[in-house]
């Protein structure tokens, strides 16, 4: 009984430390390095992805190269909506 | 001896050639190493849980951190509705930190940096989030490409760049994790190659860089892993709550 009281004032004392460390590092952590290694390759999947849809329906349609070029453009458009988006609900998080 | 930083990611089958009709299913060093991070986790998992002790003991511990971790996460990105997902949340967690912490480990073979493995996972997240939504929500689910408050002109454009940006999502998931550890494990390989090419003299310098790079490689492991599972739980998210 004594070893779990002893257990419960360190646990305090620990979780009084964790809050303090918290409160000094905020927003300076590894999950910033992580949104930011989001947000970059957002923008490059959905160029990627719109080229490709074009590509396959210039290929289907025999329309080469018009679809390609204006899919490129709307995965431009689309990347940066991704990235708009992330980067809004970053600020609504913290 | 020239040494080649991208031979480390070659592909070979270990043992005999197995055919299942036009599919080659021999067993190779990627299948090889999945297994071994699954057998770990297994271990970790039942060793984790095989004492119930009040006091928990180490291996007790990074148990029940792991699943605190997973649960608080789904909890905060996801809302309570998808805690029925925390068994599919947690595996992938689990297999990608433990492919590429294993990864991590000289003389092994970095299951995360194939594309096929990470697509195969990310199209799995993808199609699975879609059915999910179609089943929550039936046709409205198609809702998620119509925003609102765009006039009907620019409705038919706004529709194709939000599909586009919808299927961007398995592609921007696999690259990242893939290319993260492709570049990683390339870099790592490429400044090992300078220690041995320096020689004693100016090999000090390189392996230094290697030492530190490998701290920054095991962070990036962890936050790979980490960035995976929180995205996955975002695409539930919208699945299942469906609002923008």
């Amino acid at each position: 009984m004594n070893n779990l009281k002893e257990i419960s004032t360190r646990l305090k004392i620990a979780k009084n430390n964790i809050k303090k460390v918290k409160e000094k590092n905020r927003g300076s952590n590894a999950a910033s390095l992580g949104k930011a290694l989001k947000i970059s390759t957002e923008l490059v999947a959905a160029v990627f992805v719109g080229s490709t849809i074009g590509f396959l329906l210039d290929n289907w349609f025999d329309t080469k190269p018009l679809l390609i070029i204006c899919f490129f453009f709307m995965g431009v458009a689309a990347g940066i909506l991704n990235v708009f988006k992330s980067a809004k609900k970053m600020n609504r998080k913290s | 001896m020239t040494i080649n930083p991208m031979h480390q990611f070659e592909v070979y089958k270990i043992g005999p050639e197995i055919n299942l009709g036009k599919i080659n299913l021999s067993f190779t060093n990627a299948s090889l190493f999945m297994t071994i991070s699954a057998i770990l986790i297994l271990s970790l998992l039942f060793f984790g849980t095989k004492k119930k002790s009040l006091i928990p003991s180490k291996i007790q511990l990074i148990t029940e951190m792991s699943y605190t971790f997973i649960a608080k996460m789904i909890n905060d990105t996801a809302g309570s509705g998808a805690k029925s997902f925390f068994p599919f949340v947690f595996t992938l967690f689990m297999f990608v930190l433990f492919c590429n912490m294993v990864g991590m480990l000289p003389y092994s073979f970095t299951v995360t940096s194939q594309i096929i493995v990470t697509f195969t996972l990310a199209a799995i997240i993808f199609i699975g989030a879609t059915i999910i939504g179609f089943i929550k929500h039936g046709f409205k689910y198609l809702e998620l490409f119509v925003p609102k408050g765009v006039p009907i002109i620019l409705l038919p454009l706004i529709i194709v760049i939000e599909i586009i940006s919808y299927l961007a999502r398995p592609v921007s998931l696999s690259v990242r994790l893939f290319a993260n550890m492709l570049a990683g494990h390339t870099m790592l390989k490429v400044f090992g190659g300078f220690v041995i090419g320096l020689g004693l003299l100016g090999g000090w310098l390189p392996l230094g860089f290697t030492v530190a790079l490998t701290g920054l490689e095991i962070l990036i492991a962890f936050l790979q892993a980490y960035v995976f599972a929180v995205l996955t739980c975002i695409y539930l998210n919208d699945a299942l709550n469906l609002h923008h």
